[in-house]
């Protein structure tokens, strides 16, 4: 482990005030042996400079992917007071509520006879890759319902179905939107790309359940071993990317206004409950809706393909759980032994709150959330269930990914396109993408093994483990 | 002129040299449009951009930044940057050309521009920059 760094607990490690100058309270990161040889001390130094914002709650906190990002490390948390806090677009990134959802079919493994047909079907019906338009005309009144109500649009628009609501983080809607803090520019982004892909690290994804942890969380959640499922990882393209720059532009000069001391431009910040706090919140919930409402066209569009191939209804391919990943939100939180609401950041990590939160659909309140994190092309995903470990210690919170540990420069240098697609087929996993570069950057090799990330959040508590998913094909953007 | 593109384990690390910061600011341009297209990219179609902001990585920041946008909004992919800097004060003449999937869908998109890893410096030989751009 890197120097100046406590070993506080199991898989616990304390980043004690004054690593960096003018920190308010320690940084807190759960990770391996293992995993803390590949910790770069860039991430650990934005962790610190996280703890050094006006407000902070306890800790800044560091998921066992955390790595290297900009602003907050990817895989931090962070909870600010209403009264004494802020809120910063470094700790929500660009792709404002980047997530994922799992949606299940009846169908198994042996069902799907011919993969690469299903496969080829799923890229031909969502828009992948840089530069691709949406076939549909989203007008401007649509993009603000979309914006205003999230998934609800989407399902009130006919793709999908009410059920779909209650399976979502927030039933798929932020109610703070504010529209007049989002710019033209960022609407004019946002109308062609409604049901897009995007690219890099955005996929979709075919996977079977292969292996069942724990067994009353997996049936409350509808997981049985060998169902065949699909995984959709995108955000709110570019309208998020627009408002998160927009805003970084005017809380810049809030953070002097402010008279706000800041260790890294990327963190302008200003006091959540002043005028240019409030416009971001504002504008991060409207991007966020639209991400919802993305995922849900895209899901739409996956279930049309399942319908149409295989013969099984729409209804028989109910939503799993969709989680955001980069996000602030203002969530009730046990602070000093009192209930309180909190501000909270979370930038690469997952919502996990336990069983008894009253923001779970009434089934899943004696279970908890389900978790949903993403493994690389060729390993493997997992559920997990929100936990109250995780309510208590990390603001109810857990990791989001893998997390890369090889950069796309020295991915490119080491591997090519097809050594991966050959590598992947021989294990029965089929890839389509726009081109060999976006293979080569999302390759197994450039990502933390995703079995050691989730054992540790396992292990330290802050979610459990219900079942393991394996990739069956995967298009990539 | 040249960029490169350095280790990152997340993100698009560059780091780009120029004898003057006018073309230091075209080389990053291009470097962007080097990750999101590729290198096949032919000129034709001109797009001004007219900036100002409080300092040179504010400016550098915001300049990226709009050419996301135009690229995005406007559907074209440039080949050429040529920026006039005077003070805070930019003006850039962009030539490029409309997007072509069959030659362009060889990158990936980014994000945003960060400030987080910004660091323009100047020694006997010119300017050179570190920059991160979001993927």
């Amino acid at each position: 482990m890197l120097e100046g760094i406590n070993n506080v607990g199991t898989d616990e490690w304390e980043v004690p005030v004054g690593f960096v100058p003018g920190m308010r309270v320690p940084g807190r990161f759960f990770l391996s042996e293992t995993l803390g040889a590949l910790l770069e001390p860039g991430a650990v130094q934005q962790l610190a400079n996280v703890a050094t914002l006006p407000g902070i709650i306890n800790n800044s906190l560091g998921m066992p992917d955390i790595h290297w990002g900009y602003g907050f490390p990817i895989g931090g948390v962070a909870a600010f007071s209403l009264d004494e806090g802020v809120i910063s677009p470094g700790g929500v990134g660009f792709d404002i509520n980047c997530g994922v959802r799992l949606f299940t079919t009846p169908l198994t493994q042996s069902d799907i006879k011919k993969p690469r047909e299903l496969i080829e079907s799923l890229y031909q019906a969502v828009p992948t890759g840089v530069g691709a338009k949406s076939s549909l005309k989203i007008s401007p009144a649509a993009l603000t319902s979309m914006m205003e109500k999230g998934a609800r649009w989407a399902v009130e628009s006919g793709y999908g179905v009410e059920r779909d609501l209650t399976r979502c983080e927030e039933n798929g809607c932020m109610k703070e939107v504010d529209i007049r803090s989002v710019s033209a520019k960022a609407r004019q982004r946002g109308i062609p790309q409604g049901g897009t892909l995007g690219s890099g690290n955005h996929f979709l994804e075919v996977q079977v359940v292969s292996e069942i942890y724990d067994e009353t969380a997996a049936a409350a959640f509808g997981l049985t071993q060998g169902q065949v499922c699909c995984m959709i990882h995108c955000g709110s393209r570019g309208l998020g990317h627009q408002v998160c720059t927009d805003h970084l532009q005017i809380l810049e000069s809030a953070t002097k206004k402010y008279q706000i001391r800041l260790p890294d431009r990327q963190l302008a910040c200003a006091p959540i409950r002043s005028p240019e706090g409030m416009a971001y919140f504002g504008a991060m919930a409207a991007s966020a809706n639209y991400a919802w409402a993305n995922r849900q066209l895209i899901m739409h569009s996956a279930r049309q393909q399942f319908e149409r191939m295989f013969g099984i209804g729409y209804d028989s391919m109910p939503l799993v759980y969709d989680v955001t990943h980069n996000v602030a939100k203002i969530e009730d939180h046990t602070v000093d032994g009192h209930t309180k609401k909190v501000c909270v950041h979370r930038k690469g990590a997952t919502r996990s709150f336990g069983a008894g939160s009253p923001d779970l659909p009434g089934d899943l309140t004696r279970i908890g959330q389900p978790v949903i994190i993403p493994g690389s092309m060729g390993t493997s995903s997992y559920v997990l269930c929100g936990t109250k470990t995780a309510m208590e210690r990390t603001f109810g919170s857990t990791c989001h990914g893998s997390g890369r540990v090889m950069s796309r420069s020295q991915a490119k240098k080491t591997i090519t396109g097809k050594e991966v697609t050959d590598h992947l087929l021989a294990q029965g996993i089929i890839v389509r993408a726009p081109n060999e570069a976006a293979i080569v950057d999302e390759a197994p090799e450039v990502y933390k093994p995703s079995s050691e990330v989730v054992q540790v959040v396992h292990d330290v508590g802050i979610s459990a483990l219900v079942a393991r998913l394996s990739p069956m094909g995967v298009i990539k953007g | 002129m040249s960029f490169v593109e350095l280790p990152h384990t997340a993100d698009v690390r560059i780091r780009a040299n120029a004898p003057t910061c006018d073309a230091l600011f075209s080389e990053t341009t291009m470097a962007l449009m080097e990750v999101m297209y590729g290198r096949d990219r032919r000129g034709g179609t001109k797009k001004e951009i007219v900036l100002e902001a409080a300092d040179c990585e504010a400016l550098l920041r915001d300049f990226l930044s709009e050419v996301l946008f135009v690229t995005e909004v406007d559907g074209l992919v440039f080949a050429h940057a040529e920026v006039r800097l005077e003070g805070c004060h930019l003006h850039a003449t962009l030539d490029g050309e409309p997007f072509d999937p069959a030659r362009h869908n060889k990158g990936t998109e980014v994000k945003g521009i960060s400030y987080s890893g910004m660091h323009i410096g100047q020694d006997a030989k010119g300017y050179m920059l570190d920059i991160v751009f979001d993927v």
